[in-house]
């Protein structure tokens, strides 16, 4: 049975071209992050290196995107840049979806206070605007990958737990839920064996294109100079150190631009054709 | 004789689906005299529906619908309207009631809104006051005796039966030639409907239009209708006038809809009422005196 | 008038400040639990310890958490956030000053997001499946993928460095001066003012910033919009309005569009509030003189008070928005606005 569904919704993703070509590009991103010191021109561009003979050199034979300020080569550095957006977007999302989804599931459950004040809490996180939030964490902490992803993380589990808020809510009051609660089913065991697993295929969705946006917000950060710090290979570092230098430099900016552009695209593609075969294959 | 009001030729509607084209009507004769009301009946999925869709000029320009065969209205060949041309005729020349009046009218207009709307199809500069009079004035004729609070009211202020009396009353509003009811009131519990029902059957004969029962419940037919066709998995399998179709039913297909009536208290048929039989596939039974009439000069293909 | 609206309003009234309570203890706790000391942070290493102390005394660190939470409110409702370590001028002075300009990119973005976005997606869901609705959905979803600090790259190289036709940065020329502080919007006090080329200036310098920060709320909105009325195209109640030959015009900028416009209205609400986030983007790119751009400095340097302030008068913000959001919705919703409260 599970086959057959499974089966059909992956035909349904099949027949949209969109949500294909999100699935190319995701897997092209990833084998690029992979294998980032393998396919790389320049693999050792990824870090502190320096060659001022070919600094800022415009787009050519030898260096497809052209090279930064101090001569490295722009597109090692967005293969690297992939890398470190992939790692910070997993690891992000590793810590906040267990921690929001678990609180959402109890909240929209278990119901009475403990609902109220998980919910009151979630909507306070919820109303610092997104970015903003991330910063004002950043604010305190040393610029470093790891506190970049911890920022992000804070800000990004609300959103799991308003999702699986509304998703139990609505499970707890189907019948295989009601059946299990007759049976006397201890509840935590109807949370976790009934409700959880039918609230996974939205909360998968989600995760996918979460991925995008993760890097779209970590970029945003590192744009502001508030994120990962160089030597590490950033996009959104990347764009902001060559918009000083627009627009004669463009290669600098408008490359890794749109190495990010592509990334939350083919996320976003990949979500949004995972959700429609979810969707009607249930 | 007058060429009738309404006149179907072998109507057919195929609907385009990822195995090819699928036909649901296959080749449908039927006709509607001026003044006549007639009926419809059929299971859930036998093709009632997307006639009285196609009739009212709202599958003709779909992506995916391919129809063929003659409709005639009016003189005017349906089928080879164009769609500015057809929607001119909506609401003017025919209406519709709807199956459920609630979800029907639009949840955030209120009726005198949406009453002047449909007011302004055939009045085209209708003044706003002069459309509320009117509006009062339709619904005292479907018996509304407050129409002052019903026109200031949205349609989940209303119950269902006084929503289906509005309902009742706008498509009635512009004299219409032609009204499709199409399950009217089966929403509804059985004697609002009941009384409802008598209500559009006075107002019809006031009115002077022609009507087209779609319908599965056989009781409503019988006391309204004046000629009836049974359809079946998109094809007639029986016209007579209504005494002769409840006294002599011919097709099997009929006479296991109407031996299946009492059993369920003469209310409407159930989604799959009969078992299936290859006897339904047997011709269609026309009655002496139904014959379809020959189509009018310049539409014969 | 029913008593559903008003209690409506009543709710909402009250989550938001006690959610307003929340954000101020949030904001309390990142500041002062974070490990390290905030006023060693806020000087550098090479402050003496003197100096250090003294900080401490001001921003009350040597007193208890509750204690400082407690004068922290305090002074709050005194109308004062402290003092700014990085302007060293009051934090509410500061506010004052550069949140007019902010306001004034958020709100031209948040008309830009209206007034394209929703027709965008009423056309699209009228022509669902044509050509004209898989082009709007297309350039709606590059819409939401781009970040905006890259639309406003990709935007100033463009129209500012290549094509020369709007200026680059900031609100104003250079040598003209500001008209006469009204509102602090600079296009309304110079209309106001009656002073054209001023106007002229500003509103040219708005344009980029403007559409850089509404191009992700343009996208949501167009997709948000094609869907919500693309589901009541399949509703009884458009049939009905076809089957009486109401032309498709009608029916998609009124029939369809306002019974579907209900429950977005809140989405586009919150889409328009996070725009404030897009701001600190934006206004570092076109070096616009406002809140966020002063947010970023404040956190550059650590600027304990500043930070603070700035974040609590960005939600205050967001939450107020989202209360006005509500409050129309429950207007214009008829069952909200009318319904007869039941016993109970």
């Amino acid at each position: 049975m599970v086959a057959i569904l499974r089966s059909e919704a992956w035909y349904k993703f099949r027949r949209n071209k969109l949500s294909m070509v999100g699935l190319g590009l995701v897997t092209l991103i990833v084998l690029l992050a992979v294998f980032a010191p393998l396919v790389a021109p320049y693999p050792t561009h990824a870090g502190a290196f320096v060659d001022f003979v070919n600094a800022s050199q415009p787009p050519s034979a030898t260096n497809w995107f052209g090279t930064d300020l101090i001569g490295r080569d722009i597109l090692s550095r967005i293969f690297f840049g992939y890398q470190v957006s992939l790692v910070l977007s997993v690891v992000v999302l590793v810590i906040a979806v267990p921690i929001g989804v678990g609180l959402g599931l109890v909240a929209g459950y278990f119901g009475g206070w403990i609902d109220y004040l998980i919910m009151r809490v979630t909507d306070v996180f919820l109303s610092i605007p997104p970015l903003v939030l991330a910063m004002a964490i950043m604010g305190f902490l040393e610029p470093t990958l790891l506190n970049a992803m911890m920022a992000v993380a804070v800000m990004w589990w609300p959103w799991y737990a308003r999702l699986a808020y509304n998703l139990s809510r609505s499970e707890s009051h189907e019948g295989y839920v009601l059946a299990a609660e007759v049976i006397g089913a201890p509840k935590w065991h109807v949370l976790v064996r009934e409700v959880l697993p039918n609230c996974l295929p939205a909360v998968f969705t989600k995760i996918t294109l979460d991925v995008g946006f993760v890097i779209l917000i970590a970029s945003s950060l590192s744009f502001l100079g508030l994120g990962v710090q160089p030597p590490t290979p950033d996009l959104g570092s990347m764009v902001a150190e060559g918009a000083q230098y627009l627009p004669d430099m463009w290669w600098m900016t408008v490359f890794p631009a749109f190495a990010i552009l592509i990334a939350v695209l083919g996320f976003n593609l990949l979500g949004d054709g995972l959700r429609d075969a979810l969707d009607q294959g249930r | 004789m007058t060429a009738p009001l309404l006149q179907i030729a072998d109507l057919r509607l195929a609907f385009d689906s990822w195995r090819g084209p699928v036909e649901v009507l296959h080749g449908i004769s039927l006709n509607i005299r001026r003044g006549e009301k007639v009926a419809l009946v059929g299971e859930s999925g036998s093709g009632k529906s997307v006639t009285a869709r196609i009739i009212a000029g709202l599958l003709q320009y779909q992506r995916g619908a391919r129809i063929s065969g003659h409709v005639a209205f009016d003189g005017k060949d349906l089928l080879g309207l164009s769609e500015r041309a057809f929607r001119d005729l909506r609401g003017t020349a025919m209406s519709m009631v709807f199956q459920d009046p609630t979800s029907a009218l639009n949840p955030v207009f209120t009726i005198a809104d949406q009453f002047r709307e449909v007011l302004g199809r055939a009045h085209k500069d209708i003044s706003r006051a002069e459309a509320r009079r009117r509006a009062a004035e339709a619904l005292d004729h479907v018996l509304i005796h407050e129409p002052e609070r019903v026109l200031a009211s949205y349609p989940f202020q209303l119950s269902g039966g006084m929503n289906q009396r509005v309902l009742i009353a706008m498509a009635l509003a512009n004299q219409p030639a032609l009204l499709l009811a199409d399950e009217p009131g089966t929403a509804l519990d059985v004697t609002v409907q009941d009384r409802t029902l008598h209500l559009m059957a006075d107002l019809i004969e006031e009115v002077g239009s022609a009507v087209l029962f779609i319908s599965h419940n056989l009781g409503v037919v019988r006391e309204f209708a004046d000629r009836v066709y049974v359809i079946y998995r998109g094809r007639i399998v029986e016209h007579a006038g209504t005494d002769a179709l409840f006294h002599d039913p011919r097709h099997p297909y009929t006479r296991a809809l109407l031996a299946a009536v009492p059993k369920i208290s003469g209310e409407g048929l159930p989604d799959t009422l009969v078992e299936t039989s290859d006897a339904f596939d047997a011709p269609a039974v026309i009655h002496d005196g139904c014959e379809e009439p020959p189509l009018p000069a310049g539409m014969a293909a | 008038m029913s008593s559903t609206f008003f209690k409506t309003i009543g709710i909402r009234l009250w989550t938001s400040a006690l959610v307003l309570v929340g954000v101020s203890i949030l904001i309390f706790c990142i500041a002062r639990v974070i490990p390290g000391d905030p006023a060693r942070i806020a000087l550098g290493p090479n402050a003496t310890q003197e100096q250090v102390e003294l900080l401490r005394e001001r921003l009350h660190l040597n007193e208890s958490l509750p204690v400082q939470y407690f004068e922290f409110v305090r002074e709050l409702f005194q109308g004062d956030l402290g003092m700014s370590l990085y302007t060293n001028r009051p934090v509410t002075t500061d506010i004052g000053d550069f949140l007019p300009a902010t306001l004034e990119l958020v709100v031209f973005a948040g008309i830009l997001m209206v007034v394209v976005g929703i027709p965008l997606g009423v056309l699209a869901a009228r022509y669902r499946d044509k050509l004209t609705d898989n082009v709007v959905r297309l350039l709606s979803l590059l819409g939401v993928v781009t970040p905006t600090f890259v639309w406003a790259v990709f935007l100033m190289l463009i129209f500012a460095f290549y094509l020369e036709i709007l200026p680059v940065a900031g609100r104003l020329s250079q040598g003209v001066d500001p008209p006469p502080g009204v509102t602090g919007f600079y296009t309304i006090d110079a209309l106001l003012a009656g002073q054209w080329s001023t106007f002229g200036d500003a509103f040219s310098h708005i344009i980029l910033p403007a559409t850089a920060l509404a191009l992700t709320g343009i996208g949501q909105t167009a997709r948000l919009t094609r869907a919500s009325v693309a589901e009541t195209y399949d509703k009884p109640y458009v049939e009905m309005a076809q089957a009486y030959g109401f032309s498709d015009r009608r029916i998609a900028s009124k029939y369809a569009l306002r019974p579907a416009m209900i429950p977005s209205l809140t989405i586009m609400g919150l889409d328009f509030a996070a725009m404030l986030g897009g701001a600190f983007l934006v206004e570092a790119v076109f070096a616009w003189p406002g809140l966020a751009r002063y947010g970023v400095e404040t956190i550059l340097h650590k600027d304990l008070n500043g930070i603070v302030g700035t974040v609590l008068v960005i939600s205050a913000f967001f939450l107020i928005v989202n209360m006005l959001v509500d409050i129309a919705v429950a207007w214009l919703n008829p069952r909200i606005r009318l319904q007869k409260r039941w016993a109970g």
